[in-house]
């Protein structure tokens, strides 16, 4: 076994005992920690297979981006103090497991019997890699490029073959975030006007300032 | 036999940028993994905090260290031998691994940013064909670090100093991001060797209206990335206790303090790098290389390179830590209109005048002195307008709200009650 290989089997059951925690562990941050690992395998995997490009690009979103509003998520919606345990009801584990089962039988067949796309045969058939030209006097072939300016050709990509793709990517992405936007500040129009109300209301009840001064002080210390 | 794991190891090692496996390549990484990275550049931090101390004393009319040996210069290690030996305390109910491991993403993230910047020619520890998005990339982990921090302290301090913190660091990679761009547009490549080549032949990127925005833009971001005054609100002492660091003590905060100044040197290094050549001396001056026999002048330049890059990184340290001792912090909701209001329109608008300076000096291929005068022409034309509106646009929507509305209303006051005056 060459050293490769050696780094290769590291890799994955690194990934693959990420992979368990995640969904093993009781404490749900702990099980977004795992996850964050996992999303790092991945990125060591892309940066195995000469895609260094597409290793940052998973960490800078995984990681960077996704595992954060995941916390975020995981801490608004949790009792904060505490870490209750997560677990599943009994009655559902049986049919969990199998439709478990059935997503890793779909997901073994479609690797290992690929027909190969086009022209290509299936990578279970191909046991030498095409080389990347690497020595400086060779011309640049399609696979060197793609190889060594991944971003340019990333680049190209996107704006000649995939324009329509990512135009459209790009619109939703701007609704969604007009439209948080837009949630965000109706919800915030709303208990303000009642705050100022309610304070007002109780200020003309009762004639203790002192008590309504600390009252107006909490609350704005809520606002803040 | 040609197997696929041998092509792959051929590919792996023979990848991109040529890397030939010698033993001289083994000896350079060793001596950038094992003398570089865990000894030269903490080093180098402890004795920017000393700097540090001394340089906010003398603004404040203070002398600093001057009692653990001459200058006060051994006072680093008397406070790393203080970190080290103190108890390691974690609080009962805190979640003890994330505790652990929050510091050391930080800490991970800040080395990680220092690993592809081009200390000189053939000096940067990696040469990755995708520095800027891994750049991106790693300093994105931070803002994770940071809020594990403040999540695994179980002290609602800390956990909301962790979220203004992500708040914070967060809105800010945005125009920091943005003002790369141009760099990333001129040097046609996301390598920052490349970049540091193409410095060296067009002049210094900061040298043109374009790149000043973006080096101003960056360094902005970049003290509000590393939670420098006055962007220190997460973890201001009189705000609120320390944020996110509250609960960590003895080699657990020694572990933040090293992060945070790591920091601060990365983000000068990428500076530096990126908009003022590197290590060239000479704006518009090439160096030469090859002037007094090969090895030997090659290792001279080097030597001069490291030592201008490093004469630069000094002074933008010095830079921050002037700005800390005499700019006072920003508030949460000004820090974050700041990002959003005036840095990334700036931002985008600089991107799109650094086309223009592209089509004007770059493309031609080589640098001519009047097509940089026409370039700093037409650029200037189109970014002053943009800049004066950006900010005339902000002045005049601030301006149109009613004063007093950012605080609550109060209702009519009664004479002679302090609290309630605050609200008018």
């Amino acid at each position: 076994m060459i050293v490769i290989q050696v780094v290769f089997m590291v890799i994955a059951g690194l990934g693959l005992a990420a992979a368990l925690g995640t969904i093993l562990a009781r404490n749900l941050v702990h099980a977004g920690l795992f996850l964050v690992a996992f999303f790092f395998t991945v990125a060591c995997l892309f940066v195995l297979l000469e895609a260094e490009f597409l290793a940052a690009l998973q960490v800078l979103v995984y990681i960077g981006a996704v595992a954060i509003l995941l916390m975020f998520g995981i801490m608004l919606t949790r009792n904060i103090q505490g870490d209750d345990p997560t677990s599943v009801p009994s009655s559902w584990r049986l049919p969990g497991l199998i439709a478990g089962l059935g997503v890793f039988l779909v997901l073994a067949c479609g690797i290992f019997y690929q027909k190969g796309i086009g022209s290509q045969l299936s990578w279970t058939t191909k046991d030498v890699r095409p080389t990347i030209s690497a020595a400086t006097g060779e011309a640049a072939t399609p696979r060197s490029r793609a190889v060594n300016e991944m971003g340019r050709v990333v680049g190209d990509e996107l704006m000649k073959r995939y324009v329509i793709a990512f135009e459209m990517a790009g619109l939703l992405l701007t609704a969604a975030l007009v439209g948080a936007i837009a949630i965000a500040h109706r919800e915030e129009a709303a208990p303000s006007a009642a705050r100022s109300g309610s304070a007002a209301g109780r200020q003309s009840a009762d004639g203790d300032p002192g008590r309504t001064g600390a009252l107006e002080v909490a609350s704005t210390a809520s606002t803040r | 036999m040609n197997t696929v794991w041998d092509d792959l190891a051929g590919g792996l090692w023979g990848q991109t940028q040529a890397v030939e496996l010698g033993w001289g390549t083994g000896i350079r990484w060793a001596l950038w993994l094992l003398v570089a990275f865990p000894v030269v550049f903490p080093l180098i931090v402890a004795y920017m905090v000393w700097l540090e101390r001394k340089v906010a004393a003398r603004f404040q009319d203070r002398i600093g260290p001057n009692r653990v040996g001459p200058l006060g210069l051994l006072q680093p290690i008397a406070d790393l031998l203080k970190l080290l030996t103190k108890e390691d305390l974690v609080p009962r109910t805190a979640d003890r691994w994330v505790h652990l491991a929050a510091p050391v993403m930080v800490l991970v993230s800040a080395f990680l940013v220092i690993a592809v910047i081009p200390f000189a020619v053939n000096m940067a520890p990696v040469n990755l064909p995708s520095g800027m998005v891994y750049l991106i990339a790693v300093s994105s982990i931070s803002p994770l670090g940071i809020f594990l921090a403040g999540w695994s302290s179980r002290n609602k301090y800390s956990l909301l100093g962790a979220m203004r913190a992500v708040a914070q660091l967060v809105s800010y990679e945005v125009p920091q991001v943005l003002s790369t761009i141009p760099i990333v547009l001129w040097a046609g490549s996301l390598s920052l060797v490349t970049v540091f080549e193409r410095q060296r032949e067009f002049g210094w990127f900061i040298a043109s209206p374009p790149g000043l925005l973006a080096f101003l833009i960056l360094l902005v971001s970049g003290i509000a990335e590393v939670n420098r005054t006055p962007f220190d609100l997460p973890e201001a002492e009189s705000e609120i206790i320390a944020g996110y660091h509250t609960e960590y003590s003895g080699m657990r905060f020694g572990l933040f303090f090293l992060a945070e100044y790591l920091s601060v040197f990365a983000i000068s290094c990428l500076g530096t790098a990126l908009f003022l050549g590197g290590g060239t001396p000479i704006p518009f001056v090439d160096f030469p290389t090859n002037f007094l026999g090969e090895a030997f002048s090659y290792v001279l330049v080097d030597i001069i390179l490291i030592a201008v890059f490093f004469a630069k990184v000094v002074f933008f340290i010095f830079l921050m830590f002037w700005i800390r001792a005499t700019l006072p912090r920003l508030r949460v909701d000004r820090l974050m209109n700041f990002a959003w209001k005036y840095l990334v329109p700036l931002s985008i608008i600089n991107v799109m005048v650094a086309g223009v300076w592209y089509e004007i000096v770059i493309r031609p291929g080589s640098l001519t002195v009047w097509n940089w005068f026409r370039g700093t022409f037409w650029t200037a034309l189109l970014l002053v307008p943009a800049i004066v509106f950006v900010f005339w646009a902000n002045r005049r929507e601030t301006a149109r709200e009613p004063l007093g509305t950012e605080w609550p209303t109060v209702g009519p006051v009664h004479p002679g009650f302090g609290l309630r005056s605050v609200g008018r």
